[in-house]
């Protein structure tokens, strides 16, 4: 008993997530985004999204794990468009995680919400809590014309009516590097060894992937920089994605 | 109740024991064919079971010639990502790129060899084989070869590089035919006259956005849709922070902001056609300013005194200041460069603009140095370089031959004419006078449509290949295309189908065209290749390199001499530029808007449209998907009563499409801006038949100086129908209503 | 007390039991027609949803709760009244209580019932809804119980089960009054019913005390279960839903709803089931006057929402609430002011407050509101969160207006079965009420 009572004990220690090894995060640097959307469909490929055809995304049933907002400012001439990925921030603080009753989303031992597809029963609230709304709901079984199944990545479970599911940063990719560096004699996933497919296809090298965990990785270099910033810092999710703001010449 | 007996009881489990097995048999029967997660008890020996293995090849969604790796499970293509080692995409790819595995398990393919079965045009086809149809066409082109009448066959492809080109020439000069042509819409044609005007050779330079750190681009799509957008993507990302200390500025006109003019840090929406004029009104600026001083600078401020601030102002709707500020910011920075494409260069003024624009480079120095224009030295591979300028004259004479019953044998290879084409080329009609239309496609398309015979293609995932990516990227470079799968169906690649007419021709075609397979040619041509370099060159050597190559996906010599220079030919470049304003088809009066028809980054000319992940691409600039519409100023729609989604009706002096309407911030009032790419009417289930085909309402313009269409020099009017349409778009409100999104909160205040 | 002369306590046992042993054929009727919309519209919409998917009704990525949680709150709201109701005044010693409250228990559970359905219709994989719960499994997986949502199963589940022992341990002297009155099947199945009552001192004294005990319990428990639900909306950050104030709100409207619903139900019973004798003015005046307070705590609620959000000033607040004041279901919001702020003024007024047809009316137009109320809390948040891009828009498919429409038939369902089960009066209690002028029972 004591040791169960311990056990609950560390978990609300502060620091808790401190003492794993990694925490993956990225930065999107707006100045850099053309809204080009490599990446929408780069996720979409490795993620084994469903097609879910022109009814289905009249209705706003669509789903995409990473999207670009657009956002206009001023008006005809002085008009200006501002282009902003957004994808599960993989917050440290998730609104989304209390709100799921059986425990299908929860956050891992590297900082990332993730989402048990078997586990979940579908009650959405994950996704009325999110305010990013990156979460999307499986309103049907989506099914492929054949033979486009063919495509469907094998280390991505396809997702069945009923189910939640969002953004994972890749974690098939990170399991791999993972398991890769285990094997290779224990060691840790080096900078740049995994890279989420949105990051690995960005044409302009706006988005950076890693552990900000290790001072030395490009991503901790890059969270440094003074544009930084987080979208909606103030509803205090403590998000893992820092955007970089636009620059002026 | 009576005791069971023994013999009874071994009755009882004897039926029992049957009908269970009846059951069993029976549910067995019913079942679905058992999938296995790995379909083979005997282990292939090309690849093990839950290991991924990756294969580069090119891409070819477009005419950029990236290098793209495909990720390989299980024989199966999975994810296709840039091939990191080729200087072109560096590892990145775009939205279509990725999409090529739906072109490749796209479910509309075309399976096997199709012979019309009807009226033509009908949609109705009936299955042949392989042999019978290539014994078709090959007894055609051989009687007619024999006939001496092989000049009445022609090849119409779209943009085809490397051996396949060769292939196709040579198959074509061979067989006795000098009508081999090649058709793309989005090919950068006029930029190729212009170059020739400016600097004597009809090449495209590289554009050195990278070192830029001044882009004054005249409607030039270049991070989006033109001529290679990943590559200038990669560039535009080092040109902002690239560079410590150092951000880059780019400066966009164009009547309707393009995804390019979206990450603009200036849009400035000058009238349309008049692109080339506003270049000019810099160029004289800069001149008068005393900021060029070559040789030639007394001839130049002759030939640009017609074009003072003033005139250059009023006409193009630029003000003063604005032109003055962009003079001293171009000739100050410390590499500036102008690029002209779009709809600038589709005008019928699309040379001269083009040329204005070059005039501007030379006059700022920017030629031949880092962050401007630099000329590709001689290429690498030179003969699979040697493209066809792929022009639009020659479509039109196509036409008329076709209409004059000159032609008896049509080969289509990748092109869809008549998608492609404004209505009033009447390329459709003509089609009629021909007896035999062959496609090779591996679609179904409006070009197929009206085919005779069907030779089903390979997609390029499934092909041999090869190609040398145009522009060039400062040094030699070739890439090889290999299939990454084996075919799905029973069809071929070009390649190999152009292989297997000329033996069916038979004569001196299988003697001089001997190679079995395309592979067969492609390791041929590039054992040359090897051997011309290496000049001992040994079997044993080349094998070795041809396997470093094809695991590469490419060959390159970085850092071999780059640069071939190019001298601006002043008196031509003068002589051309006197006119540099697009004239319009329609009057002003009875057509009051300017058609911008523009390419979208996801269906480019269309050819994406069958793809559903394409589809299903929010538009980068205004979120619709599945569908086209037409985009208006929101003051233009407020005078004329037009809310999102009325129907409209564009007219133009030569067609009517019918479109929604849909309210764009950032477009010129008088301009009505409709994407290409749908508008569809047989090109497989995704394509579907949406949206409409804004090409067919352009008028058949050509540029007075290259014969190229002036795509972008219609006017047209707009009426409602009174009808609503539901456009479909993924975005809520486009503004941030002051919320901390695109800055942190201290920046807004 | 009773209007139309006091009834003897025979009287009271016939009148009661006669609706339970007597059925006519306008009841078979009655009972078969909400059993055939129920089936109709609630359960093969459902089934068809089941197979397709909850796409088949109408929600979407920017509002992915809808008229199945809004359905499932006012379910949970109208449930209110009967056990609280019947609790509080159980303990302040109301007698005007004893006439109505065995039906406004029975509300209680069939609503509560009505609103379990509700969860099951909403979520996406309702064959794992057990998960939701607490059992033992190999993998030594537990629910969250961060989660409101698992407040909420706590809760209803406990208000449930102590609503059910509530009003099954309060109808366990009229089981046995029944079981006296019948013979055969229905004589030993009331037998078990009683728990073997036969009515000693000790017997009454100590169902006395632990139904005063239950009493005690209900209360509070009724109060947590409302908040709890409240928290399912408050506990989120969505602008509109994330008010300290929405528990109050919604015990205050579940009260309310529940109370109007009591109203309903009595004129029902008096009106098909001939109670007048028992169910009286004195009692729709009391509950008049209760409803006429709650409505007076609900609208200085909801001003004191609309302010809060107001003074907030953040743009996600004030766009929530523009959306909701004037925007596309303004008209929805105005007529939830207008029915449930304004119409039950009216009840000031005596004569309106005694005439059984005013009501009437009056209490159905205060449960629209409340039904509306709920629609409009789960409809006008949702699509007005923090990224502008993602404002959306929600509107139900026929599905959902289906299975709302059936809902009331399955309660009604219940309601009549109940009336068949279980003296829908409490006899022993009514006949407590009784003066002792006669000793003929």
């Amino acid at each position: 008993m004591s040791t169960f009572v311990e056990k609950l004990r560390s978990y609300r220690k502060p620091g808790y997530y401190d003492e794993f090894d990694y925490h993956w995060t990225m930065t999107i640097d707006l100045d850099r985004c053309t809204g080009c959307e490599a990446c929408v469909v780069a996720c979409q490929a490795e993620n084994n999204l469903p097609i879910v055809g022109e009814e289905r995304f009249a209705q706003s049933r669509e789903i995409k794990w990473i999207r670009i907002e657009r956002y206009w400012e001023g008006e005809y001439p002085n008009v200006k468009m501002g282009f902003i990925p957004m994808l599960c921030q993989q917050c440290d603080d998730a609104p989304c995680e209390t709100a799921c009753p059986v425990y299908a989303t929860y956050h891992n031992q590297d900082g990332l919400n993730t989402q048990i597809y078997n586990r979940c029963i579908g009650t959405r609230t994950c996704a009325v809590y999110c305010p990013y709304e990156v979460r999307y709901f499986n309103w049907f079984t989506y099914t492929w014309d054949e033979p486009l199944e063919q495509q469907l990545n094998p280390d991505v479970s396809v997702r069945e009516k009923g189910v939640m599911e969002k953004c994972t940063f890749c974690i098939q990719r990170i399991r791999i590097a993972k398991d890769n560096a285990k094997d290779d004699d224990e060691r840790r996933v080096r900078d740049g060894e995994v890279v989420p497919a949105c990051v690995q296809s960005c044409p302009t090298e706006a988005m950076v992937f890693g552990n900000s965990k290790d001072p030395g990785s490009k991503v901790s270099k890059m969270m440094k920089n003074p544009r930084g910033y987080k979208v909606l810092e103030e509803l205090n999710t403590s998000p893992s994605i820092v955007y970089l703001t636009k620059a002026h010449s | 109740m009576s005791k069971i007996s023994r013999r009874d009881l071994l009755q009882y489990i004897g039926a029992g024991g049957v009908g269970a097995v009846g059951g069993v048999l029976y549910g067995e029967s019913v079942q679905r064919n058992v999938e296995l997660l790995i379909p083979q008890v005997v282990p292939p020996d090309d690849y093990s079971p839950g290991v991924a293995s990756w294969y580069n090849t090119v891409c070819n969604q477009c005419s950029a010639g990236c290098g793209i790796s495909v990720r390989i499970r299980e024989g199966k293509a999975k994810k296709i990502e840039g091939n990191p080692v080729h200087p072109v995409s560096q590892g990145r790819t775009c939205a279509r790129g990725q999409a090529g595995l739906n072109a490749l398990y796209n479910p509309d393919r075309i399976r096997t060899p199709l012979q019309n079965a009807g009226q033509r045009g009908s949609g109705s086809f009936e299955e042949i084989s392989w042999g019978d149809a290539l014994a078709t066409v090959g007894s055609r082109l051989g009687r007619l070869k024999i006939e001496n009448n092989a000049s009445r066959v022609r090849l119409l492809t779209g943009r085809v590089r490397g051996r396949l080109d060769e292939l196709f020439a040579q198959f074509m000069g061979l067989l006795g035919s000098d009508h081999y042509q090649q058709y793309d819409f989005t090919y950068p044609s006029a930029l190729m006259a212009a170059n020739k005007t400016s600097y004597g050779t009809d090449v495209l330079p590289y554009y050195d956005i990278k070192n830029a750190t001044f882009v004054l681009s005249f409607g030039a799509d270049y991070l989006g849709t033109w001529i290679s957008p990943v590559h200038h993507s990669l560039a535009y990302g080092h040109l902002r922070h690239g560079q410590e200390g150092r951000r880059g500025k780019t400066v966009q006109i164009e009547p309707r902001m393009s995804l390019t003019g979206a990450s603009a840090d200036e849009w400035i929406p000058a009238r349309p056609g008049t692109e080339g004029l506003l270049a000019l009104g810099i160029a004289h600026a800069l001149v008068s300013d005393g900021r060029y001083q070559g040789s030639d600078r007394d001839e130049w401020s002759t030939a640009l005194a017609a074009f003072s601030p003033a005139r250059v102002s009023a006409e193009t709707e630029v003000s003063d200041d604005k032109i003055s500020q962009l003079a001293r910011e171009f000739g100050a920075s410390a590499a500036s460069l102008a690029i002209a494409g779009g709809a600038a260069a589709a005008g019928t003024n699309a040379v001269a603009s083009v040329v204005a624009v070059n005039a501007l480079n030379h006059i700022a120095g920017n030629l031949g140095k880092p962050g401007g224009v630099i000329f590709n030295s001689e290429q690498a591979f030179s003969s699979a370089a040697a493209s066809r300028p792929a022009g639009h004259q020659g479509v039109l004479d196509l036409t008329e031959a076709m209409e004059a019953g000159d032609v008896e044998v049509l080969l289509v290879h990748d092109a869809n004419p008549v998608y492609a084409l404004p209505e009033n080329v009447r390329f459709q009609q003509a089609l009629q006078n021909v007896p035999l239309i062959v496609a090779l496609s591996s679609f179904p398309d409006e070009t197929t449509e009206m085919a005779d015979l069907i030779l089903p293609t390979n997609t390029y995932l499934e092909s041999w290949g090869d190609d040398v990516p145009d522009p060039g990227v400062g040094f030699p470079v070739a890439s090889i295309s290999q299939p990454v799968v084996a075919p799905l169906y029973d069809t071929l690649s070009a390649g190999d189908i152009v292989l297997s007419l000329a033996r069916q021709i038979g004569g001196e075609l299988p003697i001089r065209m001997r190679w079995g397979t395309m592979e067969e040619f492609i390791r041929d041509r590039w054992r040359e290749e090897y051997n011309k370099r290496e000049s001992a060159g040994e079997a044993q050597e080349f094998e070795a390199f041809w396997q470093a190559s094809l695991e590469a996906g490419v060959w390159g010599q970085p850092g071999a001499d780059s640069g071939g220079n190019s001298v601006p030919s002043t008196s031509s470049t003068i002589a051309s530029i006197a006119n540099p304003v697009s004239m319009f088809a329609g009057g002003e009066s009875d057509y009051p808007l300017v058609l911008h028809p523009y390419l979208t980054a996801t269906f480019l000319d269309g050819r994406g449209a069958n793809l559903p992940w394409l589809q299903e691409l929010p538009d980068p600039m205004t979120s619709v998907v599945y569908g086209s519409w037409a985009e208006l100023n929101p003051a233009t729609a407020a005078e004329m009563g037009i809310k999102d989604g009325d129907v409209l009706e564009i007219s133009s002096p030569t067609g009517t499409v019918r479109v929604p309407a849909l309210t764009f911030p950032a477009i010129r009032p008088d301009v009505v801006a409709m994407p290409i790419g749908q508008g569809h009417k047989g090109y497989g289930r995704y394509a579907g038949d949406r949206g409409a085909n804004p090409i067919h309402v352009v008028a058949n313009q050509i540029d007075t100086q290259s014969g190229e269409l002036a795509w972008a020099a219609t006017r047209v009017k707009i009426k409602r129908t009174g009808e609503k349409l539901q456009i479909i778009k993924t975005d809520g409100v486009t503004r941030t209503l002051g919320r901390q999104i695109l800055a942190p909160k201290n920046d807004h205040g | 007390m009773f209007d139309h002369g006091q009834p003897s306590y025979a009287e009271v046992n016939k009148d009661v039991l006669a609706t339970m042993l007597e059925t006519g054929p306008k009841y078979w009727i009655l009972l078969g027609t909400t059993m055939g919309v129920a089936g109709i519209c609630f359960f093969m919409p459902w089934f068809y949803q089941l197979i397709v998917g909850v796409g088949a009704a109408g929600m979407n990525r920017n509002a992915v709760w809808g008229t199945y949680l809004s359905n499932f709150i006012f379910w949970i709201g109208l449930s209110h009244s009967g056990t609280l109701l019947s609790a509080v005044l159980h303990i302040t010693n109301s007698p005007w209580r004893k006439a109505i409250y065995r039906s406004a228990e029975a509300m209680t559970l069939f609503s509560l019932m009505t609103a379990a359905l509700f969860v099951m219709v909403h979520v996406g994989r309702v064959w794992f809804v057990h998960w939701s719960f607490p059992i033992p499994n190999q993998m030594g997986l537990w629910p969250n119980f961060r989660s409101p949502l698992m407040f909420d199963v706590m809760a209803i589940t406990t208000y449930l089960t102590a609503s059910s022992i509530f009003i099954y341990m309060g109808s366990v002297p009229d089981f046995a009054a029944v079981r006296d009155a019948s013979t055969g099947l229905r004589r030993r199945l009331y037998t078990i019913f009683s728990f073997g009552w036969r009515g000693t001192a000790r017997e009454w004294h100590t169902l006395g005390w632990a139904y005063t005990f239950f009493a005690v319990f209900v209360v509070p428990l009724a109060v947590s279960v409302h908040s709890i639900v409240s928290w399912d909306f408050a506990l989120s950050i969505v602008p509109g839903l994330h008010h300290t104030i929405f528990a109050p709100y919604f015990v205050c409207g579940a009260i309310y709803s529940g109370t109007a619903g009591i109203v309903t139900v009595m004129y029902c019973l008096r009106k098909f089931l001939h109670f007048e004798k028992y169910i009286g003015q004195v009692h729709l005046d009391s509950l008049g006057k209760l409803l006429i307070a709650l409505s007076l705590i609900w609208s200085y609620i909801n001003i004191l929402e609309l302010f809060s959000s107001w003074y907030g000033g953040t743009s996600f607040e004030l766009e929530a609430l523009k959306f909701r004041l004037i925007g596309f279901y303004a008209p929805l919001y105005w007529e939830m002011i207008l029915f449930c702020a304004f119409v039950p003024l009216l009840m000031l007024s005596k004569k309106i407050r005694w005439s059984w047809n005013k009501m009437l009316v009056i209490s159905i137009l205060i449960n629209i509101g409340m039904l509306t109320e709920r629609f409009i809390i789960v409809a006008t948040s949702q699509p007005r969160k923090f990224l502008p891009d993602a404002f959306g828009f929600y509107f139900p498919s026929w599905i959902e207006i289906s299975i709302t429409i059936g809902s009331f038939a399955i309660f009604a369902t219940l309601f009549l079965i109940f009336i068949k089960w279980v003296p829908s009066i409490s006899i022993y209690e009514v006949k407590e009420t009784l003066k002792p002028l006669r000793r003929d029972a």
